[in-house]
């Protein structure tokens, strides 16, 4: 009988096993670092062209059949559930008693919350609602060892010992496999709406200025240049960039929020702001959280910035040749930017290096999400060298000294 | 090594001014709010540069000297405890706001600056530091970062691992690193995350990048009275079940509020059960309708009144009421020790109900305030520590407590950190699996374990029994 397979950007085949216990996930684990082999985790694969290539031959494991869910006390507003459940599972269990876990995960369908989790996955919402670190509150993983271990509890409030749900969130699944995951939920917001806002590139600048300062309180602010907004409202817009502003509360702290923006934004004809709602409002929604994994792009990169420099650095971008797709998410910093049509590796290497150059002189740094492959070896995927690179490594070394994990995807050395 | 090497070259570093070496001077760096263990440390230094602690940690290794870092000593678990002696770094003298910066929400302190300074600066331009522990006026950055600390308002806007987004850390091999920093999403391991509320334990924090939070425009606080303990913890239950969750919700008992009451004159009713205070807060819109919905919640749950603070001056002193209900605490006994343990929410009435049985069965007086919301209870347990037989109750009885706690499904401390106080429990909180986890993690920033050495984790052969209670400082 043929053994399954897989291949990741294009490493492999690699032997694929679908695991459908933690104990079973740590006897391959234990297997493949006895023999020196490494170990992938993969989820529901929405995010694996994130990082470089393997570079160790290894089994790759399946890890969707661990998708029980281990306990929901609804009235304590958390929930405990093994990391290959998709995230729209848990979002649809957690729907039944009224609760969200307020963090927007693309292709949620697909994707499992312990990929989700490994790649740190955030959309709009992370202004107003935080990112994974603020949900995480207690972790299992299966260790270089094969063994279960945890971290955190099952309570909102707890500080005993290392906070490791931290380190694993974000690391590639690098420091093990996460098997397991309790997160606290908040209640589902009573009202949704959004506010398109259309501008100038001269204006954009003073636009995200006046969001910032408003007295509305906004849960998310994305930027969308005229391309990007053409795929995500499936309508030609009028200005070059479209901000939409979104706000989740009761109806009666949404509806006074939409009237005072629009009041504060009355000074400017050129905005124009449009408020949407209900079903049109949710498929706009769906665009923007689904945006980063839009299939088009040759390459996608991702800018982490200091707010104040979004609007140059989007301008920056959209002044490129191959004019990339633009998502801000304003409030936050970060920008993602996909190139589509015709790119070549000799094009996108000084691309990338401008960009970065923008971004790190923003306070930030600028990572490749998606790209050929072949090109990988040759681009700073992971971005600019950070001064606290060597600690990471050594961190790696302490939790996975024989790079049973992942190895070779993450950053340099680890 | 001659007695007086370790002083003279940390004095070439930090100056005459800077340094304490007498007995008597020591004595007050022999331990924080937990009062049951003490060591006087050998040295303490007052160092106000990053350079100079590279400097006196370089000297400690040279010297094979433990070291561990000290903000306010406000902490209840002995984290900045001196087990073994050695040198302790107060770094009360790092006290400067470095940046702020509201367009992109975030300030650059020192570990020195004073939680409430921060918040004060930032008032009139609109902003706060979010993490509020009732001993804000005096406890530092520096500790909340290493304590991961907590306060009345966490239950809305999170502890304060939420608000910190970068660290300058010396590492106790001397190296000093940034981890993250002002833009959110950097790229590799969350090193931040993990050093924070690490008690001291992985380096000495010498830079905090904090998020800042926008002020409320408007609150209303309510303050909801119960003839018993029972039907106030059913409320929190009932509010949280109800997806209801306010920006802070706290409870006091029968016997904190005559405390308090008796030194806040704020006008408590001394016959009731417990009360909640309970606040809403943000957009003014809409603040009227929530504070609605939970005054109904209490009602159902008998409150006999509901009242809603009239003032900002109402509010303000009932703030003050809660989180100097501690002080308040030595009008009711010579001395007094309190637990940190947490329940899932929905076992208060639960916890409450043992909390009473337990102080019954130890013929001790309980006291009880605490972060209801979160389910962090703090009982406070009377007695006089004169007394060993009644210490020995104490002790007894704590153990008992957390004992519940962890059979409920919580943990044996919210907020104040393991220390020395509770590395006993880790043990029954963690597998040895989770704890060699943990042990591998410091070794990648302390191999030596020079830094802040027998905390958070036990290691064979250093079981501490402590054998006395004392008195405790402000929660």
């Amino acid at each position: 009988m043929d053994v399954p397979t897989c291949t990741i950007d294009d490493f492999g085949p690699i032997p694929l096993l679908a695991v459908g216990s933690a104990a079973e996930l740590g006897d391959i684990v234990r297997q493949a670092a006895t023999q020196g082999e490494a170990v992938y985790p993969l989820g529901g694969r929405t995010f694996l062209h994130l990082g470089r290539p393997p570079t160790r031959s290894g089994r790759a494991v399946d890890l969707r059949r661990l998708n029980q869910i281990i306990d929901y006390p609804a009235r304590d507003m958390t929930v405990t559930v093994q990391a290959g459940m998709s995230v729209a599972a848990l979002q649809q269990l957690l729907a039944s008693e009224r609760q969200r876990l307020p963090v927007d995960v693309p292709c949620a369908a697909q994707a499992t919350l312990g990929g989700a989790l490994a790649v740190n996955a955030s959309g709009p919402r992370r202004l107003g609602f935080g990112t994974f670190r603020d949900y995480v509150i207690g972790i299992t993983v299966v260790n270089d060892q094969g063994h279960e271990a945890k971290a955190g509890g099952r309570v909102v409030k707890n500080v005993a010992g290392y906070d490791l749900c931290k380190l694993h969130i974000g690391a590639l699944g690098t420091l093990g496999i996460i098997t397991q995951v309790t997160f606290k939920v908040r209640p589902l917001p009573e009202q949704q709406a959004l506010v398109l806002v259309g501008c100038g590139t001269a204006t954009l600048p003073t636009l995200l200025d006046q969001l910032h300062a408003s007295r509305s309180r906004p849960i998310a602010v994305d930027v969308l240049n005229a391309p990007a907004a053409r795929l995500v409202l499936g309508s030609e817009p009028s200005l070059p960039w479209l901000v939409v502003v979104g706000f989740e509360d009761h109806a009666e702290v949404v509806r006074w929020q939409v009237d005072r923006l629009g009041q504060e934004l009355a000074c400017c004809p050129e905005y124009h702001p449009e408020v949407i709602d209900g079903p049109a409002g949710t498929a706009v929604w769906k665009g923007l959280v689904d945006f980063v994994a839009r299939p088009e792009p040759v390459m996608t990169f991702k800018a982490n910035l200091l707010p104040h420099a979004v609007a140059a650095f989007c301008r920056e971008t959209n002044d490129l040749l191959e004019q990339p797709l633009i998502q801000a998410h304003a409030g936050s910093g970060i920008v993602i930017g996909h190139v589509v049509g015709d790119l070549t590796l000799e094009r996108a290497g000084p691309m990338l290096t401008m960009l970065r150059t923008a971004a790190t002189g923003a306070g930030g740094n600028l990572i490749v999400v998606r790209c050929p492959p072949s090109w990988k070896a040759s681009l700073p995927v992971w971005g600019a060298p950070r001064g606290d690179g060597w600690l990471m490594r050594q961190v790696k070394k302490a939790l996975d000294p024989h790079h049973v994990f992942n190895p070779g995807r993450f950053l340099d050395g680890i | 090594m001659a007695p007086n090497a370790l002083s003279d070259r940390l004095r070439d570093i930090v100056g005459p001014d800077a340094i304490l070496t007498t007995p008597s001077d020591l004595l007050v760096y022999e331990c924080d709010g937990y009062t049951i263990e003490k060591n006087k440390p050998d040295v303490v230094v007052f160092p106000t540069t990053t350079e100079q602690i590279v400097r006196i940690v370089e000297v400690c290794n040279d010297l094979k000297v433990p070291f561990l870092p000290r903000g306010a000593g406000t902490s209840l678990a002995g984290g900045c405890l001196p087990v073994g002696g050695g040198v302790v770094l107060a770094l009360t003298r790092m006290k400067r706001i470095l940046e702020v910066s509201t367009r992109d929400r975030y300030a650059v302190v020192e570990p020195g600056v004073v939680n409430l300074w921060l918040t004060r600066h930032l008032q009139p331009l609109g902003y706060h530091f979010a993490p509020d522990p009732s001993s804000q006026g005096a406890c530092t950055i520096g500790g909340n970062v290493a304590t991961n600390s907590g306060g009345p308002h966490t239950l809305k806007y999170g502890v304060t691992v939420n608000h910190v987004l970068g660290l300058e850390l010396v590492l106790p091999d001397g190296r000093v690193v940034q981890t993250g920093g002002p833009a959110e999403d950097n790229p590799g391991y969350d090193l931040t995350g993990v050093i924070v509320g690490s008690e001291g334990t992985l380096g000495i924090v010498t830079k905090v990048w904090v998020r800042l939070t926008r002020n409320p425009d408007a609150y209303r606080t309510l303050l909801a009275v119960f003839e018993t303990v029972d039907d106030a913890t059913n409320t929190i239950s009932d509010l949280i079940g109800a997806g209801i969750v306010p920006a802070a919700l706290e409870m006091l008992d029968r016997l904190i509020l005559q405390a308090v009451e008796e030194a806040f004159h704020f006008g408590f009713p001394l016959d009731a059960g417990a009360v909640l205070i309970m606040e809403v807060d943000g957009l003014e819109a809409g603040l009227d309708a929530d504070a609605q919905r939970i005054a109904a919640m209490a009602r159902k749950n008998r409150a006999r009144e509901v009242r809603q603070a009239r003032s900002e001056a109402e509010r303000l002193l009932l703030w003050k009421c809660r989180k100097q209900a501690f002080g308040a605490v030595g009008r009711l006994a010579p001395s007094y020790c309190t637990q940190d343990g947490v329940v899932p929410r929905t076992q208060l009435p639960h916890m409450l109900r043992q909390i009473q049985r337990i102080g019954e069965k130890y013929r001790l007086r309980i006291a009880n305030v605490f972060h209801a919301g979160d389910g962090n209870i703090h009982p406070i347990l009377l007695f006089d520590e004169r007394d060993p037989e009644q210490v020995q109750r104490v002790l007894q009885a704590s153990h008992d407590i957390l004992d519940e706690c962890l059979r409920c499904g919580g943990s044996v401390t919210g907020e104040h950190g393991i220390g020395v106080e509770k590395i006993n429990f880790m043990p029954r909180l963690f597998s040895p699996e989770d704890l060699a986890t943990m042990a591998r993690l410091r070794s990648a920033f302390n191999p030596d374990n020079r830094c802040s050495p027998a905390k958070m984790l036990p290691t064979a052969g250093a079981c501490i029994e402590p054998t006395k209670a004392g008195r405790r400082a402000a929660l």
